[in-house]
């Protein structure tokens, strides 16, 4: 019988422990979401001709992120007068593995997956649809005006993308012909890369994952102007350190999806390894995300409901049309 | 790769109950430090600044319903749609009439939806 600590290291030092607890897992996760956070407020701040962060470390401030996060932990933790404690705390927490468990699909390179499931993209899809249900239960739990008003708008803004969403990624299903997220990037390294057939849906798929996100310029459940952080309003300290960090790693996460299955994930020329290639893409799709923020002012909520189910359903039926001529062909009459 | 489907599924639940341990232990350590007396104003639910009149989960007004009726539908058939889209290289051409048929029977009630939803007086 072995003894337990030999065992114990044994299961520490293996490949699978490392990729769930280091790499793409949990701390990777974790001082990434800390690195976005300052880039996109550096970005933001130059585009808005400020400086932005500066003090936290000799190079531009780099640290801020997580002089943040310490500074959040060791605030006072304050629940508000006839909240609903129980699902005022687990709606961030769960949102949070919500997040981590959407990296955990994604093919980072050959074999860096952590789960290869047969229905990678549904499984996302899916998952991510859970967000907008806890946004509603975190609103609802805080008995307090502004974060029930925000609850709410999330949960009419999720009825205008998630359809069009759907159907954005249907138009890659039809042309690979499979779910598997690992076996549409193989498909793409025989047949290029499917943004070239899909450049419609690709822009959709953006659009509504922005959407999904709740960024600008939809970020109707927390708009700052408007109605006060929405469903942010009454968290304290530590846990609107755990309501900002799922924002982050849906974005990291999403990011990671459009170039999995519209840029060919990790495929690229070989003298760059797999892994800097889907960094690479990764972080142009999430500067891309980032300057929306700058760029575009926020939609109304009836006008987002409303061109949500004319103009970007029928864009996404439009798509659908063009993969079906892509696979089977131009009918010759 | 797909064939070992069984250990990359119980890797999966390995890694959701890692995060979650490693979560419910940072929450363990975040939660502690606790004011012992509270002061009413301190656990007042934020209101602009104003004294917080009123329960907390008043009634709306949804004027927006009709959008979440169609959601309940519509994202159940568009479900439907993957079924067709995964085997779209076997069946080929052969497919088209049916899938056709199903989206004029699934998007012209759609259409009459949101022609009512316009209609704000009706709600």
């Amino acid at each position: 019988m072995p003894d337990p600590i030999s065992q114990i290291i044994q299961l520490v030092t293996s490949t699978y422990f490392l990729e769930i607890v280091v790499f793409p897992g949990l701390i990777s996760i974790a001082i990434l979401g800390a690195l976005f956070t300052w880039f996109e407020r550096k970005l933001t701040a130059r585009v808005q001709l400020r400086i932005g962060p500066l003090y936290s470390s000799p190079v531009g401030g780099i640290l801020q992120g997580f002089a943040d996060i310490i500074k959040l932990l060791f605030k006072e933790l304050i629940i508000p007068e006839g909240a609903d404690r129980f699902f005022f705390i687990m709606s961030p927490v769960t949102a949070l593995i919500i997040g981590a468990a959407l990296l955990g699909l994604i093919p980072f390179a050959p074999g860096i997956q952590i789960a290869n499931v047969e229905v990678g993209l549904p499984a996302f899809l899916a998952i991510v649809t859970l967000s907008p249900t806890l946004v509603l239960l975190a609103g609802w739990s805080a008995n307090s005006k502004f974060p029930f008003i925000g609850g709410l708008r999330a949960l009419f803004q999720q009825t205008a993308y998630e359809i069009p969403l759907w159907l954005s990624a249907l138009g890659v299903v039809m042309i690979t012909g499979t779910l598997s997220l690992t076996a549409i990037v193989q498909y793409q390294q025989n047949n290029g890369w499917l943004i070239i057939p899909q450049a419609l849906g690709a822009i959709l798929f953006i659009v509504t994952s922005t959407a999904e996100m709740e960024r600008l310029p939809f970020d109707l459940p927390e708009a700052e102007s408007e109605i006060m952080m929405g469903w942010q309003a009454e968290y304290p300290g530590p846990l609107f350190m755990l309501v900002q960090g799922p924002a982050f790693i849906k974005l990291y996460a999403f990011a990671a999806l459009f170039s999995t299955l519209y840029l060919g994930g990790y495929l690229g020329p070989a003298i760059i390894p797999p892994i800097v290639w889907f960094f690479g893409k990764t972080i142009v799709i999430i500067v891309a995300i980032m300057l929306f923020r700058s760029t575009f002012p926020r939609v109304r909520l009836d006008q987002l409901l409303h061109q949500g189910w004319t103009t970007l359903l029928t864009l996404s039926i439009v798509n659908i049309v063009i993969a079906y001529f892509v696979v089977v062909g131009v009918p010759v009459i | 790769m797909v064939s070992q489907g069984i250990p990359e599924e119980t890797g999966y639940i390995i890694f959701l109950f890692a995060s979650t341990l490693a979560l419910v232990i940072t929450l363990r350590l975040v939660i502690s430090p606790r004011d012992p007396k509270p002061t009413p104003e301190k656990k007042a639910p934020f209101e602009s600044g104003q004294i917080a009149t009123g329960p907390g989960r008043t009634r709306f007004i949804i004027q927006y319903y009709p959008y979440l009726l169609m959601f309940v539908v519509y994202d159940v058939i568009a479900m439907f749609l993957f079924a067709w889209a995964l085997d779209l290289r076997a069946l080929g051409a052969s497919g088209t009439i049916p899938v056709l048929t199903f989206m004029v029977v699934a998007l012209v009630p759609l259409a009459y939806a949101l022609h009512l939803a316009g209609q704000r007086e009706n709600w």
